[in-house]
């Protein structure tokens, strides 16, 4: 469809390789474990789940994308800090897969942060989030870790439009000395994925998607999302599902083709259980795109989806 | 005088309403039970940013609404019922930062400070956050539901704020969809080039 005249960075988290134009590396693809609600959790708060199931999980999802190509994360969520070093400690112990460490408690996420460079695990973490509301005890934690990843989110609250976005993640809000890129790279990131946030249906859920375009062409980072947050928290299609689930499951998945065709490189696709149904969606739609922009000189990396798939 | 806007609930959301006339709102955070027809409106807040806005917006929209009753399980992380309390008692800051709120990322962007200003003079907060006894709730409800006359005003109406889109002073291709055509990723235009 279309290529940028910016030089595209391509991230490299413990091999995975994730950014570059359109049609050139297949789409990263990370599934989300222990997440709020998820039945395999016994404990939220100790971090006790059922550790077979679990393993099929990852394994799973291992397994669709050696099929496609598309390299998989881990997306771990947490609440305490004892629940993500039981999370982190199982799951990199059953897959070398790169895996994000997200909990909606700052302090856990900083406490995470510690403990995946004690354990030398820090080159395979991907910090999830820095975003508004990092403080200057977050920063400090991340500059002295060994984590090098992070997602940086552009969801602003006090504006949450395309320019209010693009705004936090150029030089901040009126309360921040700096935008969020410069705070990622002052923090010492060197794969800085840009994900600018998804709002519900009716709340902007689109914005990003201009925002994806934008920031390839302007900075030239990776830049993906989860989008399936707008489709899963759209009240119709939630009453929908009551008649039949698989409405909700099909639109839940087909989000991440939007993200894809708007240059996306990398999707947070929600429940790890839907990895066989996303898997084959994403590589579809990154053949497509690449068969799109083929005349561009484009080469398909050897573990693209075209060169397995067709 | 109307004491409830025009096709009232204003705002969409995982909540029912039931009786329009009933002076009690209840939001039951992260849990999920089934709408006890007495409420004015019933159903979830999970989010200390647009599902604090939407309380709000449906509660200033409906004068008869006098209590809101925060109920079931908080939401993790998020804190929407500590965040709504705090909302209650502090207000926000002229950023929209909800003051004393522990939650997330807790702002309000949406709303003016005058309608901030307005559901706390129109309510009070019944701070029940962790009560998941339905019985209970009922018996609340049914307690408030019809002790105390409608606020005196007019019901809050909303109207969809638009962003207005304005065209950029240069405008400069950073993607290639062809030979000719070339697209301005900022102002979003795709312009063929001579």
């Amino acid at each position: 469809m279309f290529r940028f005249q910016k030089d595209q960075k391509i991230a490299n988290i413990a091999g995975v390789k994730i950014g570059g134009n359109p049609g050139e590396l297949p789409t990263a693809l990370a599934g989300t474990i222990f997440y709020e609600g998820h039945d395999i959790v016994g404990d939220a708060n100790e971090g006790l789940f059922d550790r077979k199931i679990a393993e099929d999980l990852l394994n799973s999802q291992r397994a669709s994308s050696d099929e496609t190509g598309n390299p998989c994360l881990v997306h771990i969520f947490g609440n305490t800090e004892q629940a993500l070093r039981n999370y982190i400690d199982f799951v990199s112990e059953i897959t070398d897969s790169p895996f994000l460490i997200d909990s909606p408690d700052p302090l856990a996420r900083m406490a995470a942060t510690e403990y995946v460079s004690e354990i030398g695990l820090g080159d395979r973490a991907v910090y999830n989030s820095i975003n508004m509301t990092i403080g200057e005890k977050e920063r400090q934690v991340l500059k002295d870790s060994d984590i090098d990843s992070s997602i940086v989110l552009g969801f602003n609250a006090m504006d949450s439009g395309f320019k209010g976005r693009m705004q936090l993640l150029e030089s901040g809000t009126s309360s921040m000395d700096k935008g969020l890129i410069d705070i990622a790279l002052e923090c010492g990131m060197c794969n800085i994925l840009i994900d600018p946030g998804i709002t519900p249906m009716g709340n902007g859920s689109g914005v990003s998607l201009r925002i994806t375009l934008t920031a390839k062409a302007k900075w030239g980072l990776p830049v993906g999302s989860g989008i399936h947050n707008a489709p899963s928290s759209w009240e119709w299609l939630r009453d929908k599902k009551k008649h039949d689930p698989l409405v909700f499951k099909m639109c839940d998945i087909a989000s991440a083709v939007m993200q894809q065709a708007a240059a996306g490189n990398f999707v947070l696709y929600g429940p790890i259980e839907n990895a066989p149904y996303i898997f084959p969606v994403a590589a579809m739609s990154d053949i497509m795109i690449y068969e799109s922009v083929e005349e561009f000189e484009i080469e398909p990396a050897s573990s693209h989806p075209f060169n397995r798939l067709v | 005088m109307d004491t409830v806007s025009e096709k009232w609930p204003v705002t969409k959301g995982d909540f029912s309403a039931g009786n329009t006339k009933s002076c009690i709102a209840v939001v039951t955070l992260a849990s999920s039970m089934p709408l006890f027809e007495k409420a004015a409106i019933w159903g979830s807040c999970k989010t200390e940013n647009l599902g604090a806005e939407k309380v709000v917006m449906n509660v200033v929209s409906n004068c008869n609404i006098r209590y809101v009753l925060l109920c079931g399980g908080e939401s993790r992380g998020h804190l929407a019922g500590q965040t709504l309390k705090a909302l209650y008692e502090n207000g926000i800051d002229e950023d929209g930062r909800i003051l004393g709120s522990e939650g997330a990322i807790p702002f309000i962007e949406n709303l003016e400070i005058e309608t901030i200003q307005r559901f706390r003079q129109q309510v009070e907060l019944i701070d029940r956050i962790g009560l998941t006894d339905l019985d209970e709730i009922c018996s609340i409800v049914d307690n408030y539901h019809d002790s105390e006359k409608p606020f005196e005003a007019f019901p809050v109406s909303f109207r969809k704020a638009v962003r207005k889109y304005q065209a950029p002073e240069s405008i400069g291709a950073d993607i290639v969809i062809s030979e000719k055509v070339v697209m301005d990723a900022f102002s979003g235009l795709i312009y063929e080039i001579a």
